[in-house]
């Protein structure tokens, strides 16, 4: 009950500050909203009996409505009747026409299949054709073509029919040809541009020395990435020929969408294969260049000092420029001393020429040795790699495995690259340094005893 | 002249289908034998001319016991070893690196035989077997120049110690 009072006060209390709100609009005080109120009642009541009056005598008029409609009804019943019969009789006649077109047709209807069936296989064949990049515009006829021939009521005239077999005989013709012709070119940065294009058959397109490829808008553009360089070469010069045989290579599945010329072009280029071998192949690589500046190196000074021993031994007096030289200053030296400790003096002295000849040798060697183990120890990594690759996505794809192991194979391929070059080098450095280590060796005291014996 | 066109296209067949490394493996294989060549030649020929002038200086000394004669004798010998023993090292570096190049040849072959496998994922055996031969071809050929060349070089060292010895036996010392 509590309740119930405290919402009537709460109600009541809204209601005041909405008679309030709408006071302060126009009534000053209660006494003028009471009139107001009222005066709006009599206004409002003489409205509705306005509205009752009008609905009484519409009610009068409905009546006369609907006997109109019903009327309506009837007569449109009537009409649909006698078309439905229209109908019927005219069905009878179409059949009847179907059927003295099906007689009249007879062989002919045969003849349009076979028409379909050839129009549709040569559309197909002209998308992928090269033809269609030198004579535009066929596919949009044989799309005419069949769909007049589809249609049940047009008949592909005998000019269009002709047509076809015209058609078909030019790209027969035409694919046996290699021909020159003008045609607009997409470089690979977008540019267009009017240019002379060579078209071998139905295999391949190649203007100024660049292969083409005809994309799916019948258009001609420069391949991004082109085939090697003798295989431009070859396509310059099938250019530039005006008779007789030029070699060219050909892409066999140019007629069905040139994917050899593809795959042979997305085949890495040599700077591409060296980055796939990687950090070890980087790593081989800087030793490499290493082992060949050292031996280039060696064998600069080497030659120097074989030149200046050379020189030595064919003059007497000791020059101290070269080993050799040095050696016999220390025989001169000793010249009162007798055999045995003058030998040992001048072992002596070759012992400390040793070293300065024989600097880089071994470093050589070890690169000789290292290379192909690093190249291995690449291959182990790529393996590696490989594997991995397998648990992550299973054998199923061949590509990803392959990409890695020749990766990886590439690394051993350096490896062989960098130790071959160096271990000829080794030899050919190796010989120098032994010829003049073996002169100090075995000829010296020699060379001391027959200077002492010339005097 | 028939024969001789057919021989040389069955070497460019070879050679195609080796790959760019048969080229190298050629080319080593030639530069190794003319080294062989070039030593035999000058055991048969010039080696004796080297004996000789040797021979004839240790024999026109007045005396062949001192320590000068000693030295002179060692100098000699030494000089005629250092001919005889010229380009060995080179042959043997050549008769090593053949295996090498070998399977430098394998390892580019199998380079393009999973080349052929990432592009057409490995369903067309056919394409795959240039790469093949292009793996096989030079590693046989690495091993007979190889084999050739180990039999060409035991023949070659052999025959310079012997003339090195025999030479040092030819110049006899007076006690």
């Amino acid at each position: 009950m509590k309740t119930i009072a405290k919402r009537v006060l709460a109600v009541a209390a809204a209601g005041l500050i909405s008679v309030s709100a709408v006071a302060q609009d126009k009534a000053t005080d209660l006494d003028q909203l009471l009139k107001m109120v009222q005066s709006s009642k009599i206004a409002e009541s003489a409205e509705h009996k306005k509205r009752e009056d009008d609905f009484r005598r519409q009610k009068a008029n409905q009546a006369g409505l609907l006997s109109q409609a019903e009327n309506t009804r009837t007569s449109e019943e009537a009409r649909s009747a006698a078309l439905e019969k229209k109908y019927e009789e005219q069905e009878l006649l179409v059949q009847q026409k179907r059927q003295q077109l099906d007689e009249r047709l007879g062989s002919l209807k045969e003849l349009f299949g076979h028409l379909t069936s050839t129009a549709g296989d040569l559309r197909a064949n002209l998308d992928t054709s090269l033809v269609s990049a030198q004579y535009p515009g066929r596919a949009e006829f044989l799309d005419q073509l069949i769909d007049k021939m589809n249609s049940a009521t047009k008949l592909p005239t005998i000019q269009e029919i002709e047509r076809l077999w015209y058609e078909l005989q030019r790209e027969t013709v035409e694919s046996g040809k290699v021909v020159k012709f003008n045609g607009t070119v997409i470089k690979p940065d977008g540019e267009q541009t009017e240019q002379e294009v060579v078209r071998v058959g139905n295999f391949n397109l190649v203007s100024n020395g660049k292969y083409l490829e005809m994309n799916d808008n019948l258009k001609m553009a420069e391949l991004i990435r082109q085939p090697d360089g003798k295989y431009l070469s070859m396509a310059a010069d099938l250019q530039s020929a005006t008779s007789g045989f030029s070699p060219f290579g050909v892409d066999p599945t140019g007629p069905t969408g040139g994917s050899y010329l593809k795959a042979m072009i997305a085949s890495p280029s040599i700077i591409e294969r060296w980055h796939q071998g990687g950090i070890v192949g980087y790593i081989i690589s800087a030793v490499g260049v290493v082992a060949l500046l050292l031996a280039i190196w060696r064998l600069l000074v080497l030659s120097g000092v074989n030149s200046k021993v050379n020189a030595q031994l064919r003059s007497s007096t000791p020059n101290t420029n070269n080993p050799l030289g040095r050696v016999l200053a220390v025989a001169e030296e000793n010249k009162g001393v007798d055999g045995e400790t003058l030998e040992l003096k001048m072992e002596e002295a070759v012992l400390k020429e040793r070293p300065a000849i024989e600097s880089g040798l071994n470093l050589l060697k070890i690169i000789a040795m290292v290379a192909p183990l690093l190249g291995l120890l690449g291959t182990v990594t790529g393996m590696i790699i490989t594997f991995q690759a397998i648990t992550i996505f299973g054998a199923g794809d061949p590509k990803a495995m392959a990409g890695g192991i020749s990766s990886a194979l590439v690394t051993t391929v350096l490896g062989l690259v960098v130790a071959i070059p160096t271990v000829l080098l080794h030899t050919i450095v190796n010989g120098r340094a032994k010829r003049i280590l073996h002169i100090l060796d075995e000829q010296s005291a020699g060379i001391v005893a027959e200077n002492a014996e010339r005097k | 002249m028939h024969a001789l066109n057919d021989a040389w296209a069955a070497v460019n067949a070879f050679m195609a289908s080796g790959g760019p490394v048969l080229l190298l493996i050629a080319g080593l294989t030639f530069f190794m034998w003319t080294l062989i060549f070039e030593r035999i030649f000058y055991f048969k020929g010039g080696l004796k001319r080297d004996v000789q002038t040797a021979m004839d200086t240790w024999e026109a000394r007045p005396e062949r016991k001192s320590w000068n004669a000693h030295q002179i004798r060692h100098a000699l010998v030494s000089r005629v070893s250092e001919k005889i023993d010229s380009n060995m090292d080179m042959i043997q570096t050549c008769v090593a690196l053949a295996p090498l190049f070998g399977l430098l040849g394998t390892v580019w072959g199998m380079i393009n035989v999973f080349e052929v496998l990432a592009i057409t994922g490995g369903g067309d055996a056919k394409q795959m077997a240039s790469g093949v031969s292009m793996a096989t071809i030079p590693t046989m050929a690495g091993m007979v120049t190889a084999l050739s060349g180990v039999f060409a070089n035991t023949y070659i060292t052999r025959t310079a110690q012997r003339e090195t010895q025999l030479l040092a036996d030819h110049l006899t010392m007076d006690h």
